[in-house]
């Protein structure tokens, strides 16, 4: 009997007790095996020799530098829960630079992406070789093989990765190839484009949103007829921003039916139907719950057609028109106006509509030096409410100095009165306010809440620097 | 000036991990007034809840904790804190010590001249034989012996009777506390804890196979005891005489097997016996709670030597644990070992400093096993033991091994899959420190290529 035929014969005798299984010829056979088995368990221990194993491959060599240790520091505190909200800012920044992360960190980063979809595209690039090569050996980290590899600023990717690219560096290779020349962006997707998959068209589709021109219309009214519902969709929303496209003069030759000026009032006719055509050009037939479907499909038509139809159509600027009666279906066509500004982008309209409904998208809609000035005077004129947090998230960050002085004034006076208020607010000065403006903070008053915004701009200050 | 720890070492230190968490609340610079560093020290005062803030300070060369708020938790969030802070650069240096700390270090190093006086007047007493020992002393220790012996024997018997009965029978986790119980009343308290710890045993598709092993060695250790008075004369010296080193000539294993059974070293015994200069790194540690009762192993291995040790400390839960040895660090310092053949707890008998000294030798796979073998060799009944192992590769999928060049040894079935070694590594050899036990490997840490210690 060789050793370990004899071990399993012993625990199996053991087992069921010599008793019922008496060792052959031995008296006491209970002490015997009782002996046996610490020879047997010790020669276990103490002869053990290398098993073999199956090597794992080898991760590439590295191309990017990695990370400072002080900046690996800081992100690990991040992680271990210090300014925990500041995780998005730190990899963006990380990854923008085109930084690795030390290895050590990458499990436990990778496991946060697991629940935490939106960190996800920076890791493509932090993450580096190593992280794909452990994305090779985890399934729960298998996104990762999907995500841009390479940093988007300063490095000119190779025509190849077209070919051969995961779908992140695709889109990213679109993307570079869209800044530097939109036509030749567009003209590389389309000898592709019918064997793309759904989720990439979609995904593609989006990179045109940047340097989006007249040029752009012909290919993106072929997309109206897609397959797939986000691309037709995605289609539509971009021909709306072209006020020339024949989406947008469709539209507006539709919504000329609905609307009328008579006696210095709005008369609205809602569309009867949702017919193909208007289905075609974005419209979607189905209402949510609870909305009608007239007033839908007219408060879509509304968002689709060129804001420049509604001064022709109307005889007068957007700034009467935000302020004139609309007989019933107000409230369908102000809506449509919030949405036709925020994806048109049109400056004029933002203004007076922010001045007659506070929303933090038409802020977004205004140019960023415009956006602060306003915000400023909203903070100065509004209590502290959910509103003015909404509001101060659609203002761009970073937040210059007269914004954030505004923040920082309204946070003083609010925290004589009602303190147990503030903690949003300063959580978002802290997070949007320009951080090289931590001095200024931090002299501003010794308050602690300013105290508190102070130090997280100066954690961020800190952070950006070790970025460097 | 000692090199600054990084912040999983810091973290280490915490007594529990919501310790970990409220340290983290309060290393932000914006906490803390008054911060600096100096000769080996840290201090800062941290505002609590209160008008007066917390003074914490820490002595890092023989590290020793100090605040003023009233946690019991030790080291407090604040001292944690503070830490983080230092080990994240945001400590300034100062030319010297603030007042209250310099005389706090004052106070310390005193007791700690006196602490070392005594225990070298203590040891030199024990040194000197005997001294103090009256009859109703030597009645108790006859009494003490008689005691276990029954015990033993009533062991032996019990256990005898399992195999003859079966041991299919004896799988309930309660199954051993009354036999523990007897034998903490025979006054064998070591044998008592091997019988409470059984249960765990049983979580486990093998259990029949490791409690026959635990039961042999148990077996092992009451024949052992009972051999005890023939060996003691076949050698020619008497079973409780602290002086004798730990020899070949039996005298080590009959004190091994005394120790198992649960007969107590006195530490100025321990500090009388043999003590080894040496750098030591820390190479982890690992706290285990039996009953309220955390027992806090540290593993330790001499450069220049060679030799493994371990600083084993107890505390109620909630109470303090020794938090004095820093994981990934080296120190400068004497230790004293527990007698007995294949020594390896030991008392840090004399601190001469922290080093750094870049990271420590390590053995291929089959010398750490022959390692090992010859400790068993001299204490059967050892089950963990720490080695240094380089250059290993975290190889094998599904039961994860650590391999060197001919062959690997599997990682502790509770490690699960080791990313961070694995991330560390990227497939590429590396050394590592683990602790051995008869059910595989538990890493302790590691050293990424920077060099840089990487708690596991």
């Amino acid at each position: 009997m060789n050793a370990s035929a004899e071990w399993e014969d012993l625990v199996s005798t053991a087992l069921v007790g010599t008793d019922r299984r008496p060792r052959a010829g031995e008296a006491a056979g209970e002490i015997e095996l009782l002996g046996r088995a610490a020879v047997h368990t010790l020669r276990m221990r103490a002869g053990t020799r290398p098993v073999a194993s199956e090597p794992l491959s080898v991760a590439a060599p590295e191309e990017q530098p990695a990370v400072s240790r002080a900046a690996g520091g800081r992100l690990a505190r991040i992680l271990g829960g210090e300014q925990p909200r500041l995780l998005a800012e730190w990899l963006e920044v990380a990854a923008g630079r085109g930084y690795r992360l030390s290895p050590h960190l990458l499990p436990e980063l990778l496991d946060h992406a697991v629940r935490d979809r939106s960190i996800r595209s920076h890791l493509g690039v932090l993450s580096g070789n190593r992280g794909r090569w452990l994305a090779g050996l985890n399934p729960a980290w298998s996104f990762l093989l999907e995500e841009v590899t390479v940093a988007a600023t300063g490095s000119e990717t190779a025509p190849e990765v077209w070919e051969l690219g995961t779908s992140g560096d695709r889109r990213a290779h679109l993307a570079a190839l869209r800044a530097a020349d939109p036509a030749g962006a567009r003209e590389l997707l389309a000898v592709t484009w019918e064997k793309e998959t759904p989720d990439d068209r979609a995904a593609f589709l989006e990179v045109l949103a940047d340097r989006l021109s007249l040029d752009d219309e012909p290919f993106l009214e072929a997309a109206l007829d897609d397959r797939r519902r986000e691309v037709r969709h995605q289609a539509a929303d971009l021909l709306t921003r072209l006020p020339d496209s024949r989406l947008a003069s469709r539209m507006a030759e539709r919504v000329a039916r609905y609307v009328t000026v008579v006696d210095g009032r709005i008369h609205v006719t809602p569309p009867a139907a949702c017919d193909s055509t208007m289905e075609r050009d974005g419209i979607r037939a189905k209402p949510p719950r609870g909305t009608g479907e007239k007033s839908w499909w007219l408060q879509q038509a509304v968002a689709r057609a060129s804001l420049g139809v509604w001064p022709r159509l109307l005889g007068r600027p957007p700034r009467e028109l935000v302020h004139m009666k609309i007989v019933d279906w107000g409230r369908e066509v102000m809506a449509g106006w919030v949405r036709a500004t925020v994806l048109q982008g049109d400056p004029e309209w933002a203004r007076e509509l922010f001045a007659w409904d506070p929303l933090a998208d038409l802020l977004a809609a205004l140019p960023p030096a415009e956006q602060e000035v306003v915000a400023a005077d909203f903070v100065r004129r509004h209590g502290l409410d959910g509103q003015l947090i909404m509001v101060l998230g659609g203002a761009a960050a970073p937040w210059g100095p007269g914004l954030a002085k505004a923040v920082l004034q309204k946070i003083i006076s609010v925290s004589e009165t009602h303190p147990w208020n503030i903690g949003e607010l300063a959580k978002l000065a802290g997070e949007r306010i320009d951080p090289a403006l931590c001095g200024m903070a931090e002299r501003l008053s010794p308050e602690p809440p300013i105290q508190e915004v102070a130090a997280l701009l100066r954690f961020r200050h800190d952070m950006l620097k070790e970025l460097h | 000036m000692i090199e600054r720890w990084n912040r999983d070492q810091v973290l280490a230190l915490a007594p529990d991990a919501s310790s970990q968490k409220a340290a983290q609340g309060v290393s932000s610079p914006g906490k803390w007034s008054g911060i600096g560093s100096a000769a080996d020290s840290v201090w800062g005062e941290c505002k609590g809840s209160g008008s007066k803030p917390y003074r914490a300070c820490v002595d890092l060369s023989e590290l020793a904790y100090r605040c003023s708020c009233p946690s019991r938790k030790f080291p407090c969030k604040h001292a944690l804190g503070l830490l983080l802070l230092w080990s994240a650069d945001g400590v300034p240096a100062a030319g010297a010590p603030a007042d209250w700390v310099a005389e706090w270090l004052d106070q310390r190093r005193e007791r700690a001249a006196k602490a070392t006086g005594l225990a070298a007047e203590a040891a030199e007493a024990t040194r000197a034989g005997g001294a103090g020992a009256g009859p109703a002393d030597t009645r108790r220790a006859e009494q003490r012996e008689q005691r276990v012996a029954a015990g033993l024997s009533d062991l032996e018997r019990w256990l005898a009777d399992q195999i003859r009965q079966g041991i299919a029978g004896s799988r309930r986790h309660d199954y051993w506390d009354d036999l523990a119980k007897r034998l903490v009343d025979a006054q064998a308290p070591a044998v008592a804890g091997t019988l409470s710890r059984l249960s765990s045993v049983l979580n486990g598709e093998d259990w029949p196979a490791r409690l026959l092993s635990e039961y042999a060695l148990l077996h092992l250790l009451c024949v052992a005891h009972r051999r005890l008075p023939a060996a003691v004369a076949a050698s020619g010296s008497a079973v409780v005489d602290p002086g004798t080193p730990a020899g070949a000539d039996g005298t080590g294993l009959v004190r091994r097997v005394r120790e198992r059974v649960g007969f107590p070293v006195t530490k100025e015994e321990v500090l009388a016996g043999e003590t080894v200069r040496d750098l030591w790194d820390v190479l982890g540690r690992r706290d285990e709670e039996q009953d309220r009762l955390i027992a806090r192993r540290v593993w330790l291995r001499g450069r220049r030597t060679g030799r493994a040790a371990l600083v084993l400390s107890f505390a109620m839960t909630g109470q303090a644990l020794d938090a004095s040895l820093v994981t990934g660090t080296t120190l400068d310092a004497d230790l004293a070992f527990y007698p007995g053949s294949a020594p390896l707890r030991a008392l840090v008998a004399v601190h001469h400093g922290a080093v750094s000294t870049g990271f420590p030798t390590a053995s291929t796979v089959e010398q750490a096993l022959d390692e090992v073998a010859a400790a068993l060799a001299g204490d059967p009944w050892l089950d963990s033991w720490p080695v240094v192992l380089g250059p290993v590769t975290p190889a094998g999928r599904g039961p994860w091994h650590l391999a060197g060049s001919s062959g690997g040894i599997p990682l502790h079935p509770s490690t699960g899959t080791p990313w961070r070694l694995i991330a560390v590594s990227g497939g590429r050899p590396l050394t590592v420190a683990a602790e051995w036990t008869p059910r595989g490997l538990r890493p302790l840490i590691t050293w990424d290529e920077e060099g840089q210690v990487i708690v596991l």
